[in-house]
């Protein structure tokens, strides 16, 4: 893939500390169009702060964040979205007493063409026939595995062309999670580029293009994920050791 | 006799719904408790008498007129004072910060209507209809029109309505909401004022039917919090329910045990209710209860 040819994502030297408690110190990397990067670490390492400030729902205390060429570092949510930035955050965070649908429209919220929200929509049922089935139903009264279908559509429905996804496999029964990420692989392959944050690294591992690994808001290695998979020495950063 | 009290206990419920619909909302999406809405309330009954004294405008013309700029003022309210406070401190601070702003606008209703009592009276005012032997003022049926209806727009906008839509999902999971592209701020401070904006409509039913004054103001925030207490967070059902219970419980009290005796009613009722289903009767709209 073009790793490193085009940058859509270009992040550099990103730190945030929470009152004091350094999460992020020196975290840099790029995703070029079309690619799937994985972004690995052990608990902690300062990975969900570091999308969290890319998707803009945290603004970072230092270094940059270009993507589509433009300087976004300071950018909000309802300024990224827009821009074709979507995070489905860790933990799923659906709308209990909404439905499937509503959830779904709820991510079409910048989408102001209603043509195009319904075209999205059908889409998103083709993809998940599950969500088709329980459009009615209550987001809380969902299965774990159906909410995550339902966070991964529902940040689809903007149409991103930078998908963030944070711990999409934390919970998920082992047959789901391989599902799962056969279900990334073609959402990649419609042409979404994808940020993958993972404990996961094997399956991670496996299905990405390029991965950093960040040891204690560091990245400290990035390499092909071919050559990451097979290395024993990255084992240790998950571990935290 | 007691169909009359009952009548009349409707119509004083509907005001009670329709002041504590704005209330109950921002409660219910922000966590904000407004102790200015009782205010809110008195400044919509305030603009309805000058409309009427000094122009001639009809009260229910006035009507939409008067939700417009308070719609405006809520929006400007929560887009300064209330998002600053809860900002840089917290939502204890906010509480605080209304309920000084509660107390200023008293006294500048005081210094601009002085404290006497004022009321709303349209040529209609003494007109009435009779069923039977229940009478009532036609004043009273508009305030109870005014109250059923535009409980009903507010349940069918929440419910249908796109803006509707991102409120609810703001109110459920912010972050998530946040995360589709909802400028939270913008959103709040909408809600901020349609809470607003019924608190002035409530401000125009309530002048048509009783006399008001600057320090009513505590009364209307008081008895918005027993009826989201009695109904339920966040929702125009929770509040009409509420209202509609606590207006009638108010005139039967009145009747049958004495007419020192409503306020004392009205909080055994909720002493009870905080006991028995503290989530009120019909639950908190947006969190789910259990």
């Amino acid at each position: 893939m073009a790793h490193g040819l085009t940058r859509m994502l270009d992040v550099k030297g990103l730190s945030y500390a929470y009152a004091g408690a350094v999460a992020v110190s020196d975290v840099s990397l790029t995703v070029g169009p079309g690619e799937i990067v994985a972004l690995l670490g052990a608990n902690g390492a300062g990975k969900s702060t570091t999308v969290r400030m890319i998707a803009g729902a945290m603004t970072p205390q230092g270094g940059t964040i270009r993507f589509g060429g433009r300087d976004v570092t300071r950018a909000e949510c309802h300024e990224m979205v827009p821009l074709g930035v979507a995070l489905c955050p860790e933990g799923r965070l659906i709308m209990p007493q909404m439905t499937v649908m509503e959830n779904l429209l709820m991510g079409a919220y910048t989408q102001r063409d209603l043509a195009k929200r319904q075209e999205t929509l059908a889409e998103m049922f083709a993809f998940f026939p599950r969500l088709a089935e329980r459009r009615e139903q209550l987001g809380g009264l969902m299965s774990g595995g159906e909410q995550q279908m339902l966070a991964i559509a529902r940040a689809l429905m903007s149409r991103p062309g930078l998908l963030i996804l944070d711990e999409p496999s934390l919970g998920l029964a082992p047959k789901l999670v391989a599902e799962l990420f056969q279900l990334l692989r073609k959402v990649n392959e419609a042409g979404t580029a994808i940020l993958l944050v993972e404990q996961n690294a094997r399956q991670a591992l496996r299905i990405s293009h390029r991965a950093y690994v960040l040891e204690k808001g560091r990245t400290v290695r990035s390499d092909l994920s071919s050559n990451l998979i097979d290395d024993d020495s990255i084992r240790s950063a998950f571990l935290g050791v | 006799m007691t169909l009359q009290t009952l009548v009349d206990g409707l119509v004083l419920g509907g005001l009670f719904s329709l002041a504590a619909v704005g209330f109950s909302l921002l409660f219910g999406v922000l966590g904000v408790v407004n102790l200015a809405h009782g205010a809110f309330v008195l400044i919509g009954g305030y603009a309805a008498w000058t409309l009427l004294d000094r122009f001639g405008i009809d009260p229910l013309l006035a009507l939409p007129l008067i939700m417009l700029g308070m719609f405006c003022l809520g929006y400007a309210f929560q887009r300064t004072v209330i998002q600053w406070a809860t900002k840089r401190a917290s939502l204890l601070a906010s509480m605080l910060l209304t309920f000084g702003f509660a107390l200023m606008i008293r006294n500048a209703l005081v210094l601009v209507y002085s404290p006497d009592f004022k009321s709303v009276t349209p040529s209609y005012a003494f007109d009435s209809l009779s069923f039977g032997e229940v009478t009532v003022g036609l004043t009273r049926v508009a305030a109870l029109l005014v109250s059923v209806v535009l409980l009903a727009l507010l349940a069918a906008m929440l419910r249908f309505t796109s803006l509707g839509r991102t409120i609810r999902a703001t109110a459920q999971q912010e972050q998530a909401a946040a995360l589709c592209g909802v400028n939270i701020r913008h959103v709040f401070a909408l809600t901020a004022g349609v809470s607003a904006a019924f608190a002035g409509a409530a401000g125009v039913a309530i002048g048509l039917v009783m006399p008001f004054s600057p320090p009513d103001e505590t009364l209307w925030t008081i008895n918005a919090f027993v009826v989201v207490t009695l109904g339920g967070i966040g929702s125009p059902a929770g509040a009409l329910v509420g209202g509609l219970i606590l207006g009638v419980i108010n005139t039967m009290t009145a009747e049958l045990v004495g007419a020192a005796f409503p306020n004392a009613m009205m909080f055994l009722l909720l002493v009870l209710m905080l006991v028995v289903r503290p989530a009120g009767l019909l639950g908190n709209s947006f969190k789910g209860s259990r």
